[in-house]
């Protein structure tokens, strides 16, 4: 029997509801997992079949990464003292790295990009070629860059500082701030702009008071996207530093290794810390994020 | 005392020529109105003039001053634009206030000159909402008031009722009419529309193709068309344009096409014969029989539009257009109805085969 009209809608919908529920859970499983695990006590760290959520959860995971409390722990059942290679560098420092090198990448990024988006958009400062071919810089597989930048750092005394990272994140990040601000400023009618300056108001003035204000949601979005990219960046962290500068991606690698082992918990409690600021920040422009991503999408 | 004068004025873009060597010399006060198909070159010049477009060639002076290289802020006009362009951001009364805080006026008159402007246009009550809680008449209301509050010595005005219904555009087009009679500034308005055209302007400027082909008073553009172009462009219902041949008949001349065979009035007597247009405004058409001099054909009427105060009658043509004629009231008269229709001699224009008047 043919359904009717209301029919093929709700099932339509179910449908929908279905496909979106099993997405969320593929979603959110690992982060699930990840602040599951941290709570963990190492015996339940490898347990089979997995402990989802632990009864007898513990904060020793995070006292042992974040306040160096005990490196070391005792195993309840065999009473054995275990040992925990300490990492080079303490995570605290690790995330101080990572908040100074990836806050002043992604302002330096998200102000030059928007800067060049703008002349992009209003003035054709760039051809529409060669703002593609700015986009491909993005992809080349950044490891192929690694013995270029290496040695060309070592002579520049760049290796394992935090300027040389700053610097190649806010250039690595550029094509993204151009493209991601331009789209936002090619939503602003130039009409606007030119109503602003036959009143009277200077160029700069114009983007100050007309511009800006249109585009700040989406240079939010921006700076978020371009923020989560330098904050999680690994590779060239990590082949660019040494002892010096850690980051807190390549800091949470050193948990997991050939003479450390697999010290699940640990490295979850460090995963949370990384994964807490993003959402933080997240969450305190989440006003403009809803505007900032949807701008593009709606029709006035 | 403002005058804008425009000597041989060019706009290319690539191998596109928009504005074709355009001379114009508008007067201090005049509500001068372009109009023009889409694509005519009417807006390029405005946005010239306003100077957001540079001229490829010629000269723009204002008040006898060469602005070619002035700034829009410098030349001393006001613009309304088709979107109306208001600050999303702003309220009402911070977007009307824009130009002056640009200029800055001091707050208290600021706040003066708003509320003054806001009385002229009526929006007084829409000064605290944002834009987007106006409807599209409000804001192009206020977008006027933005305007008309920094005072300047022209107006310009691109398309600024096009993006509004029938019945909004008939009200803010009087309120435009209103303004220049109560302020005496030069209005400088670009449409498309003949209609608003014909009932704003105190001379328009009829344009096709980058160049200007006629312009003069509303009753002279309508009267006395200079080209097919334009007398097709004026009236509403259009003028009947019948395509056909001029036929030498004896002294006189005869226009021939396959459903109306007419004598022509004597004063084209002279006219060259060839291929050419016979062109009569729908309302000079002569139904029944006592309507005046000129020639008479029978015909057969295929459709009947009652609008109310007018009647519009259709008749076959070989062409694609009908050909109709507008009588007053609603009389009697029925489809397949044959009426005697007249061409009154007065009201016959002719066009040659390359579209310029015959006279």
């Amino acid at each position: 029997m043919a359904m009717t009209k209301s029919q093929r809608r709700m099932s339509f919908s179910a449908f929908r509801y279905l496909v979106l529920t099993f997405w969320l859970l593929v979603v959110a499983f690992p982060i699930f997992w990840m602040v599951s695990t941290s709570f963990k006590p190492d015996r339940e760290w490898f347990a089979w079949p997995p402990v989802y959520i632990s009864e007898n959860a513990t904060l020793q995971n995070y006292l042992a990464v974040w306040a160096d409390v005990s490196s070391h722990s005792v195993d309840e059942q065999t009473g054995e003292i275990k040992t925990y290679a300490q990492s080079l560098q303490r995570p605290w420092q690790a995330l101080g790295n990572s908040a100074l090198i990836s806050v002043i990448a992604t302002t330096l990024s998200v102000l030059f990009g928007s800067v060049l988006a703008y002349g992009v958009s209003r003035y054709k400062i760039l051809s529409e070629a060669r703002m593609f071919q700015l986009l491909m810089l993005r992809m080349v597989p950044p490891i192929v860059l690694v013995a270029p930048i290496s040695i060309w750092y070592s002579a520049l005394g760049l290796l394992d500082s935090i300027t040389g990272l700053v610097i190649l994140y806010f250039l690595t990040t550029l094509p993204y701030a151009v493209w991601m601000s331009k789209s936002f400023i090619d939503e602003v009618p130039r009409e606007m702009e030119q109503a602003a300056e036959i009143l009277g108001a200077s160029r700069w003035r114009t983007i100050w008071e007309v511009v800006l204000p249109l585009v700040r949601s989406g240079l939010v979005a921006t700076f978020l996207f371009i923020l989560i990219l330098t904050w999680s960046e690994y590779l060239l962290a990590l082949l660019l530093s040494k002892a010096q500068v850690v980051t807190l991606p390549v800091e949470l690698s050193k948990y997991q290794g050939s003479t450390e082992g697999r010290v699940y918990g640990r490295q979850a409690a460090l995963s949370v810390g990384i994964t807490l600021p993003l959402i933080v920040v997240g969450l305190i422009i989440r006003k403009h994020l809803a505007r900032g991503f949807s701008f593009g999408m709606v029709r006035r | 005392m403002s005058r804008i004068e425009l000597v041989d004025l060019r706009k290319e873009y690539g191998n596109v020529v928009a504005v074709k060597g355009m001379d114009l010399t508008i007067e201090d006060g005049e509500f001068i109105v372009f109009v023009g198909p889409s694509g005519c070159g009417k807006t390029t010049t405005l946005r010239m003039i306003a100077g957001f477009e540079d001229p490829t060639d010629g000269e723009i002076r204002i008040d006898g001053t060469l602005v070619n290289e002035k700034e829009p802020r410098d030349r001393d006009l006001g613009m309304v634009f088709q979107s109306h362009a208001l600050f999303p951001h702003k309220n009402v009364a911070d977007n009307i206030a824009f130009g002056l805080r640009m200029k800055k006026v001091p707050k208290e008159e600021r706040t003066r000159r708003v509320q003054e402007v806001s009385e002229l246009v009526r929006i007084t009550h829409l000064l605290g909402k944002m834009p987007a809680q106006c409807s599209g008449g409000e804001s192009q209301r206020i977008a006027l008031a933005r305007t008309l509050v920094t005072e300047p010595s022209n107006f310009l005005l691109d398309e600024p009722l096009s993006s509004l219904d029938a019945k909004l555009r008939r009200e803010l087009r009087a309120e435009c009419d209103r303004l220049h009679d109560e302020l005496q500034k030069t209005f400088i308005y670009v449409t498309h529309d003949q209609e608003e055209a014909m009932t704003l302007a105190d001379r328009i400027i009829v344009m096709n193709q980058g160049e200007i082909v006629q312009q003069g008073t509303p009753m002279e553009i309508y009267g006395n068309p200079a080209s097919y172009f334009v007398a097709d462009f004026f009236g509403n219902p259009a003028m009947n344009l019948i395509e056909g041949e001029f036929v030498k008949n004896g002294d006189a001349l005869e226009f021939r096409s396959g459903h109306f065979d007419i004598p022509l009035p004597a004063k084209f007597s002279n006219a060259a014969p060839g291929k050419g247009t016979l062109g009569i405004r729908p309302e000079n058409v002569g139904i029944g029989a006592s309507s005046g001099n000129g020639a008479t054909i029978e015909r057969t009427i295929e459709l009947v539009e009652p609008l109310g105060k007018d009647t519009l009658l259709y008749f076959e043509t070989e062409a694609e257009r009908p050909f109709v004629a507008v009588i007053e009231g609603t009389e009697a008269l029925k489809r397949n109805e044959k009426v005697t229709i007249t061409f009154p001699d007065d009201a016959i224009f002719l066009f040659g085969a390359n579209g310029d008047r015959i006279s």
